[in-house]
């Protein structure tokens, strides 16, 4: 039975996805996270090459149970967190996710994931348009 | 016209070291006008070992405030703390290190023993100290450092908004200096050894 799931994640997963030619992701890298630390966090930046605004809708990834949209933000020295339900990508614009910035927030699995990993992301559009994306994690200095 | 220039520049010298020392003009700090006297408070350090206002004397310490569920600015934080550390652990002329603790402002979740996980992460030497709830506002309210609960995606899932500013206590616990945001550790490792001649000039 589990390996059945696990084939129907796998050909799921492997499925083609309707890739939007106009978004280009750059640099996306996961911060590898400290022993105990129950949430991590990946960053990347979004190029919008087209001529029309692209929302990124929700991010997905097999080695997470949830991606969320969150951004930091510092307001009179207080740094706080905020949902965000999506991100717009402005035509011919590019939006960077960055740390104090835009991030994605990931619950930490199970098993710790070490810097040299890769990690998949999927990346679906309000448009139904996806792109996946690879993102090696990363200890930063 | 040398003979003349001479004798004043030597006044000059004579003179400037009669006057009492200036204080450091600072980009990335601030320099409080006097040390403040900090209230004791009882919490714990992550070897599970009572943690007071007796463990801010004798050393400087950088203390940061933040929580280990936070993904974003609390590594990037001590990460960048943990560079100050490493640029000064290269100056000799320092006789004893700084510490550097991270209290938690989330201790109902930042136990000992998740912070004894947690801290040596960044830098070996990282004391992380956490307690009753009530400890760690007794102290964070001396220092002018705010926090509270703010919802997350969901109900176990709550975010903490946080001073994001790094303090500095001289080494009679008191309250000296804090570091606004955003954080350059070569500007706080250069305006620590600045802020440190100046005190030890001026006691």
């Amino acid at each position: 039975m589990k390996a059945l799931i696990m084939a129907a994640l796998l050909y799921g997963w492997s499925l083609p996805a309707t890739a939007d030619p106009a978004i280009l992701v750059e640099n996306a890298w996961v911060r590898e996270a400290p022993p105990g630390a129950q949430m991590m966090s990946a960053y990347m930046t979004l190029k919008n090459t087209g001529p029309d605004d692209i929302v990124l809708a929700s991010v997905e990834s097999p080695a997470f149970t949830m991606v969320m949209l969150h951004k930091s933000v510092i307001v009179d020295g207080i740094a706080r967190m905020s949902h965000q339900d999506d991100l717009l990508i402005p035509a011919g614009g590019s939006v960077e996710l960055k740390p104090g910035s835009f991030h994605l927030m990931m619950p930490a699995p199970g098993e710790r994931l070490r810097s040299g990993d890769q990690v998949e992301f999927n990346l679906i559009f309000a448009d139904g348009s996806t792109t996946r994306v690879q993102a090696g994690v990363i200890k930063k200095p | 016209m040398k003979i003349h220039i001479i004798p004043m520049l030597l006044a000059a010298v004579l003179l400037s070291a009669c006057s009492p020392p200036e204080p450091p003009q600072l980009k990335q700090g601030t320099l409080l006008p006097s040390a403040k006297a900090v209230a004791d408070f009882q919490l714990t350090d992550h070897y599970g070992k009572p943690f007071t206002r007796e463990n801010l004397k004798g050393k400087w310490s950088f203390a940061f405030f933040g929580y280990t569920h936070c993904p974003d600015v609390c590594p990037t934080s001590l990460a960048m703390l943990a560079q100050v550390m490493r640029i000064l652990e290269k100056d000799n002329t320092l006789d004893v290190l700084p510490q550097t603790v991270f209290f938690s402002v989330d201790p109902e979740r930042d136990t000992p023993e998740l912070l004894e996980k947690y801290l040596p992460y960044f830098h070996p030497d990282f004391i992380g100290v956490t307690g009753d709830p009530q400890q760690v506002l007794l102290l964070t309210r001396q220092l002018g450092i705010m926090y509270g609960k703010a919802p997350g995606d969901n109900a176990d899932n709550y975010l903490v908004d946080h001073s994001a500013s790094i303090i500095l206590f001289n080494p009679d616990g008191n309250f000296l200096a804090l570091f606004g945001i955003p954080h350059d550790p070569g500007l706080i490792a250069q305006e620590f050894i600045a802020i440190k001649n100046y005190y030890e000039a001026t006691r």
